[in-house]
């Protein structure tokens, strides 16, 4: 049974086995936690394709009154949501090839067995196909279901989708592929991929602000309507009808109608075969010089950060706690792939803030007062959970994020509640600080009630230490020292405990600070004193909130601990 | 059987290997010294066609690496330091993968899986999951699986880590037995006691160049101490001083 050459020509898809294969022995063997996540996820992911299909149903029957316009609004917005897809696609499949091709352990089985470089390619490219392209397909698939049926278009229009679908997601996956193939050419592809998770999320960030500075509310005025074909317009440009994007949406547009649009299929189709024969001859070239390159580890180029050292010192902290703390803030500040998420979330705050500063409520004249305090505990709830996000991503994986280095501290002499102490203080600050910003600022471009002002800045408080406490206590509760990164750990079962949690211990402050909260602003509308009963009921909500976020915080740090000591096992 | 000549392997403007030669014949165990960073994965990394070589040819059972890439790696077996193993499949499913790399296929893998498994004292886990394998099992599933396509050559980057004395002494006695039987065996290591009992040929690599070659007993004169065992002629030849200052600090 000697191998020989002639053996070995196996096709491609046998190079995808091994994912098949662990994805069935995974379902079979399910752990701890997959039923409640996968009943979690899987009812926010019914509810969005849910919301998706009738938002494009919604839309597409309102534009169907305006006749010819309607049409035209449907046509353009379908260029212009492929047009988003289509960048947003050729964006993914450039991290996502990175990783794929360069990256991922299991090359290092393959490339040594005598596969064909063409075969390897083929195998990366339909799994970069599937980790680029499955959120698109499930995101594009209610809407155009919406679209369809609203359109009440007939069965071929299935066929239509499909056949535009498949070769639209495979131009801008072959696209990203040959820009990776590229860049890990030109630079280590470590360094490359530093660098594409920064331009990523500027990428984001810049999307995010874009669309919030279009300020697309404007369409909503009835006054404003011809205002809706001008703001389209404006999103046209002389080389729209050249790309891919326009290509799909004319044809879909074709067969919404009944008709079918060949060239445009025809266009798609022979563009994505040309782009895979051709990225697939650059590859067979160049890929495996780029691989070569991507285990070369060259000597990192880093920064000090000797001022933290610095700062540290000035801290009053004892030794072990300041050199845990120091620890932390480098190795978090070091990992692009760490600090650079929170530029998309200091984007968004901007955004948050900038929404209650265009905030027209004087269009309510009368209404003014009470929906500005609203907004106030709308504000104090949206921080909670903006804090509870922020919590799960980056203080719940503190204590997993110690990874296979984690026996250091154990065989150290240090106490486990000294370690876990210093990862909620660590935690504590930026979170704090990040909340009671937003709270302040909300509220003050709102105008809110003074009471309320203070009320919220002193409730933040509470929370995040409650919030910060349970992140850190059920990170510990539940660790996941083997995860590849911190999101993995974030979305494990307890990522997905510590979040139910943190909902409903939000929902339940919001209710013990609302209701006096409001007894209190009517009695002074009114210029009524309180009753007894409501001073006394006041009071008590106010004291059973803080007991509230003392008990989760402490309890939940208490558990951590517990856990801790109770470990049988060392990562290592 | 292998045949390497004048490699070099630049990492920026440091040099790791630096004109590498290597000569293994059917039915050889050769061995490869040397200390921490001389160059010796990255050698054998080029060898399994992991790692682009800057200059040099390679050579498995006649084809040429960078040529005939195909042909040369289906006459070879690599077994890596820190070997990958996909974690969610059972040893079975591993090797049947393995072997299919290979072209492996029909009845008869089978049971030659099962032969391999039972070789290496794994037979009772072929229906568990790695990831339920310690460090030990994986390292002999992994040598299940260079062996198991019946290569004409085999690499072995550190076969010893991690493995208890039954399951080293094992390894000697199936490496021993693959050489008698034509296998062509290029070995890294750092164990000394390995290479002097199991090594017909050794090269000491040290700063990316061969510094010694020859059998144990060339070595020993090289270095001018025909009697010794190994340890301190290579700890002569590749510089061993360091270890009396250490001793003098500590």
């Amino acid at each position: 049974m000697a191998v020989t050459l002639a053996s070995v020509v196996r096709p491609f898809p046998y190079l995808l086995l091994p994912t098949w294969w662990a994805s069935r022995n995974r379902a079979r063997r399910r752990e701890k936690g997959d039923l409640v996540r996968g009943l979690l996820f899987g009812g926010i992911a019914v509810v969005v394709i849910g919301a998706l299909f009738a938002g494009s149903f919604w839309v597409t029957w309102q534009a169907a009154g305006y006749d010819e316009l309607g049409d035209y609004l449907v046509r353009i917005g379908l260029s212009w949501l492929f047009l988003t897809f289509l960048s947003f696609l050729a964006f993914s499949a450039v991290v996502a090839s990175l990783s794929t091709f360069f990256l991922s352990d299991d090359l290092r089985l393959i490339l040594v067995a005598p596969v064909a470089a063409r075969r390897v390619f083929f195998a990366r490219f339909a799994r970069t196909l599937a980790q680029s392209g499955w959120m698109v397909v499930v995101f594009l698939a209610p809407v155009l279901a919406g679209i369809g049926f609203a359109k009440c278009a007939p069965w071929t229009f299935v066929l239509t989708v499909i056949a535009t679908i498949v070769p639209f997601v495979v131009i801008p996956v072959a696209l990203g592929s040959a820009v990776t193939l590229l860049l890990v050419n030109v630079f280590p592809a470590r360094r490359a991929r530093d660098i594409l998770m920064f331009m990523g999320l500027v990428f984001a960030t810049s999307i995010v602000l874009l669309l919030r500075f279009l300020q697309p509310e404007r369409l909503m005025r009835v006054e404003s309507m011809p205002e809706v074909t001008s703001f389209f317009a404006t999103l046209q440009s002389p080389i729209t009808p050249l790309l891919p994007s326009f290509w799909a949406g004319e044809a879909l547009f074709a067969g919404v109608q009944g008709g079918s649009d060949w060239m445009h299929i025809g266009a798609l189709w022979t563009t994505a075969a040309a782009m895979v024969v051709m990225v697939g001859a650059a590859f067979e070239r160049w890929h495996f010089t780029g691989f070569s390159k991507s285990q070369e580890a060259r000597k990192a180029r880093f920064a000090q950060f000797h001022a933290l050292d610095v700062f540290a010192r000035i801290l009053p902290l004892s030794p072990v706690r300041r050199h845990l703390l120091v620890k932390d803030m480098k190795v978090f500040l070091r990992d692009v792939s760490q600090w650079s998420q929170l530029l998309l979330l200091v984007a968004l705050m901007l955004v948050y803030l900038y929404n209650f500063s265009v905030l027209d409520l004087d269009r309510l004249p009368y209404m003014s007062g009470v929906v500005k305090n609203l907004y106030a505990f709308l504000n104090l709830a949206m921080a909670a959970f903006v804090m509870s996000t922020v919590a799960v991503r980056f203080v719940f994986p503190a204590v997993s994020a110690e990874g296979a280095a984690f026996w250091i501290i154990r065989s150290a002499p240090i106490s486990l509640r000294d370690f876990l102490w210093s990862k909620f203080w660590t935690g504590l600050v930026p979170v704090l600080l990040l909340t009671e910003v937003l709270i302040v600022a909300g509220n003050e471009l709102l105008g809110v009630d003074p009471f309320l002002k203070r009320l919220s800045a002193v409730a933040i408080v509470f929370m995040a230490f409650a919030l910060v406490g349970l992140a850190t206590g059920l990170g510990a509760r539940y660790p996941r020292f083997a995860a590849d990164n911190p999101s993995q750990v974030a979305g494990s079962y307890g990522g997905v405990a510590f979040m139910i949690v943190a909902v409903l211990f939000i929902l339940v402050m919001i209710g013990l600070l609302g209701w006096p909260s409001s007894v209190y602003l009517f009695s002074q509308v009114r210029r009524r004193p309180l009753t007894d009963f409501q001073q006394v009921m006041f009071y008590a909500c106010f004291a059973t909130a803080a007991a509230l976020s003392i008990a989760t915080w402490l309890l939940g740090m208490r558990t951590g601990v517990r856990a801790l000591e109770a470990m049988d096992r060392t990562p290592a | 059987m292998i045949v390497v000549e004048n490699l070099v392997k630049r990492f920026g403007k440091f040099t790791a290997v630096d004109g590498v030669s290597i000569n293994v014949e059917p039915g050889q165990i050769h061995g490869f010294l040397g200390p921490n960073g001389a160059g010796k994965t990255t050698s054998i990394r080029m060898i399994a066609g992991l790692l682009k070589p800057d200059h040099g040819r390679i050579l498995v059972n006649g084809h040429d690496l960078a040529r005939e890439p195909e042909a040369a790696k289906a006459a070879l077996g690599f077994i890596p330091d820190r070997p990958f193993i996909y974690d969610k499949l059972t040893a079975g499913e591993f090797l049947r993968f393995h072997g299919g790399l290979y072209g492996m296929d029909g009845g008869d893998t089978e049971a030659r899986i099962t032969e391999m498994l039972e070789i290496f004292e794994l037979g009772r886990w072929q229906h568990e999951l790695v990831e339920s394998f310690s460090h030990g099992m994986k390292q002999r599933l992994v040598m299940c699986a260079a062996f198991l396509h019946r290569p004409k050559a085999v690499l072995v980057d550190e076969p010893m880590v991690g493995l208890d004395p039954r399951g080293a002494r094992l390894i000697k006695d199936i490496f021993r037995l693959m050489a008698s039987r034509g296998v062509a065996i290029l070995m890294s290591t750092h164990t000394l006691e390995v290479a002097q009992e199991m090594c017909d040929l050794i090269s000491i690599i040290l700063k990316g160049q061969i510094i010694a070659h020859g059998s144990v007993a060339d070595v020993r004169n090289m270095a001018g101490t025909p009697n010794e065992e190994l340890t301190p002629v290579f700890l002569k030849l590749t510089g061993g001083g360091a270890l009396q200052e250490i001793d003098e600090i500590v």
